[in-house]
């Protein structure tokens, strides 16, 4: 046990941060302020991710066969950390490395990992997750859209929602029913459908949360390849499940958490309150929370580093970093006072990054349900 | 970065976990309590197995003395562990003999040990001092939050021995990481008792823990106590910087106020009697909380250390 990071490590940190600072523009915060899945962010990411592809840096935790490095998830993890804190450049690319490509390692046919990986260890290609539904939500398994096989395609029909960035994505990870007798997690396909196939509609749903940022996609008669079946037939949730280890955790939202509380410590000093004894209890009490949720999430990559099998010590992370993303978005409103009010003011940009946190990417309780089950044991409801 | 124990580690682990499950548990934590006393035995056990020297050991440093002292406390071991076996050699350079009591300022107020403690290290602005006491300088204090309480008289402790500049940061420092570790023992051993008591009490003809909202509260205890552990170690293993050090003990007291209410909401009235273990831990939870200016005294110490540029 030990709590270091090793000098090629503290080197790789140093490196980025040195290449985000060449690389990202004067007006970056503007870009980041609309979210990834903002135009603007989509369309810096189209740039910036091919050249960190170029460094080696994009992909490197994938294996040297699929234009990785073999690095460990530790360096994935600083990657992924200096990432989020800058705003997230790699836009919805992140998607990609963490879990997207690696399902298709584990699941996928040689065509498939021939077709799909390079464009994404390359940095230029864009996806979308097809998971949700109007009537599957946290209830994942009850998803309805149906994909009927007819020969060599499968004729897709129902609707996705909340689906980020189906308005830019060229692939999306769907989740079909292709046994229709079929109940529950039974019965679920994989396809890695293109999005530019006829009978595939994507609206916009208006929110709070940001432009852009919520869609429906809705699927009509859509012919979509059988070679494009991710996985056996009917046997898809295995695949998700693996996916989702790796999703779950992916995202170093902490560490957006934290630059931000920087970020609202410094605001404080420009004016002059940082002797308040108030603001700093408020403040030392939001940094306990992020760095909380950071050690978990160090302890699920070290389980992944150690080659333990997954665990539902990532819900643990996932809830520890819910509490601090609320801590750091309502400490955000407050600080700024009814300046917060005025769209995209840096009150209302904070808060609308973290607001969603207990939701997206699943509600708290069902990973709340998780811990109760598989790390405490307690007798199901 | 590596969260497993590496073969020394897990020795010395294996190694206090066989010495605790002789010489404590809840159990001589009840009965030495009833007396007013400290655990004896456990001290001169720990001494004996060379826990006292791990914090300065060739081969052992903080993180193992700290394994130690969250292990003993998870036992309700009634020793001062965290003040003997880190925060003292960390701060003399030397493992100091029988309980240490730790002090934060002159106000006379009940310290934890205080009336055993052979050694008081009081934490005096940007200084720490040494202070030897005898039994006529100390007084014991009757209380039921889990530790025997003594004041120590205030003459007493001006005579103490400066440990030079800045020896009061890191005596504070150390000592935010001694309580983060005992606190992340004691609410450990509480969220067990209750997670196997949910389990076992029935009502409406199931166990009381298959109700959701039970399950819920547990579980978010779950995810503080881990966090506690996590930033407790790491703290360790950093030296107890300001900030890291403050940040653990912020965590920590917090949490422990949480789970203090959690476990004896959900272990109904039987939690509050001395026939159930769960007092033994949950009533040194608030003595913990009270140390060192509370809570928000370590809230605003991580800030500062953050963000002022002082502890
Ligand atoms: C910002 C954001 C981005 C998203 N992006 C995508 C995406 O790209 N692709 C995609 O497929 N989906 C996406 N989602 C959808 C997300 O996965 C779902 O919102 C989430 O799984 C919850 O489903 P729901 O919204 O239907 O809520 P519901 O399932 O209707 O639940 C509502 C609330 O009920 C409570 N609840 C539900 N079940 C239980 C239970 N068993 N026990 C106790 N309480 C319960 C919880 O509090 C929950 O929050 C996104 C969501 C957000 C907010």
């Amino acid at each position: 046990m030990e709590f270091g990071w090793s000098e090629e490590e503290e080197r790789f940190r140093q490196d980025l941060r040195a290449f985000l600072d060449e690389e990202l523009p004067p007006n970056w915060e503007e870009i980041a302020a609309g979210g990834p899945g903002s135009d603007e962010q989509v369309r810096f990411c189209r740039s910036f991710c091919p050249r960190l592809a170029e460094r080696g840096w994009l992909t490197q935790h994938w294996p040297r066969e699929w234009g990785g490095l073999d690095a460990s998830p530790w360096r994935h993890a600083i990657l992924g950390e200096e990432m989020w804190a800058r705003g997230e450049p790699r836009g919805p690319q992140y998607m990609n490395v963490n879990w997207i490509g690696p399902a298709i390692m584990r699941f996928g046919t040689e065509e498939q990992k021939a077709e799909l990986l390079p464009p994404i260890a390359r940095g230029e290609a864009l996806w979308c997750q097809g998971f949700s539904e109007p009537e599957a939500g946290s209830d994942l398994a009850a998803l309805r859209t149906a994909a009927v096989r007819e020969g060599e395609v499968y004729r897709v029909n129902g609707s996705k929602i909340w689906t980020s960035y189906a308005n830019h994505a060229e692939r999306c990870f769907l989740l079909v029913r292709t046994d229709p007798a079929s109940r529950r997690q039974r019965g679920i396909s994989v396809l890695l459908m293109p999005m530019d196939l006829a009978g595939i509609e994507v609206r916009e749903i208006p929110s709070v949360v940001g432009d852009r940022y919520f869609h429906e996609v809705f699927l009509n008669d859509v012919e979509v390849p059988v070679s494009c079946r991710l996985g056996p037939e009917d046997e898809g949730w295995a695949v998700v499940t693996y996916a989702l280890q790796y999703e779950r955790v992916g995202a170093a939202r902490y560490a957006r958490a934290a630059r931000i509380l920087d970020r609202l410590a410094e605001e404080a000093r420009r004016r002059g309150r940082l002797d308040d004894p108030r603001l700093l209890e408020r403040l030392g009490e939001a940094r306990a929370a992020c760095e909380a949720a950071r050690l978990l999430t160090y302890r699920v990559i070290d389980m992944r580093a150690h080659g333990a099998p997954p665990s539902a010590d990532s819900q643990l992370a996932r809830v520890a970093g819910t509490l601090a993303e609320r801590r750091v978005a309502d400490l955000a409103l407050e600080l700024f006072g009814p300046e917060s009010l005025a769209y995209g003011s840096p009150g209302a940009q904070h808060f609308r990054a973290a607001m969603t946190a207990g939701v997206a990417v699943g509600a708290t309780e069902i990973q709340l349900n998780l811990i109760a089950s598989r790390i405490l044991g307690l007798p199901r409801e | 970065m590596d969260f497993q124990p590496n073969g020394d580690q897990q020795a010395i682990q294996e190694a206090v976990e066989a010495l605790l499950a002789r010489h404590a548990g809840a159990e001589r934590a009840i009965a030495l309590a009833a007396k007013g006393e400290t655990d004896g035995e456990l001290e001169a056990a720990l001494a004996e197995a060379g826990y006292r020297d791990l914090a300065l050991g060739p081969e052992t440093g903080p993180l193992e003395a700290a394994l130690v002292v969250e292990a003993v406390s998870r036992a309700a071991g009634l020793v001062s562990a965290g003040a003997s076996l880190l925060v003292a050699p960390m701060l003399l350079g030397e493992a100091a003999p029988g309980p240490v009591a730790l002090a934060a300022g002159d106000e006379p107020v009940p310290l934890r040990f205080g009336a055993h403690a052979p050694t008081l290290l009081v934490a005096r602005g940007d200084e720490a001092f040494r202070v030897d006491l005898t039994p006529a300088d100390r007084e014991p204090v009757p209380s039921n939050f889990g530790y025997p309480m003594g004041r120590v008289r205030a003459d007493v402790r001006a005579k103490g021995r400066s440990l030079g500049a800045g020896s009061g940061p890191r005596l504070r420092a150390w000592w935010r990481v001694a309580l983060a570790l005992e606190a992340a023992g004691s609410m450990r051993a509480a969220l067990a008792l209750t997670v196997d008591y949910v389990q076992r009490r029935r009502q409406f003809g199931r166990p009381i823990g298959s109700f959701q909202a039970v399950q819920h509260r547990l579980a978010e205890c779950e995810v503080l106590v881990s966090g506690a552990h996590w930033l407790a170690l790491e703290a360790a293993f950093h030296g107890a910087d300001p900030e890291r050090s403050a940040l653990a003990a912020a965590h920590a007291l917090e949490a422990a106020g949480r789970v203090f209410h959690d476990t004896h909401q959900f272990t109904g009235a039987m939690g509050f009697t001395l026939e159930h273990d769960l007092h033994v831990h949950t009533m040194r939870l608030q003595a913990l909380r009270l140390e060192l200016g509370g809570l928000g005294s370590h809230r605003v110490a991580a800030s500062r250390a953050r963000w002022v540029g002082t502890a």
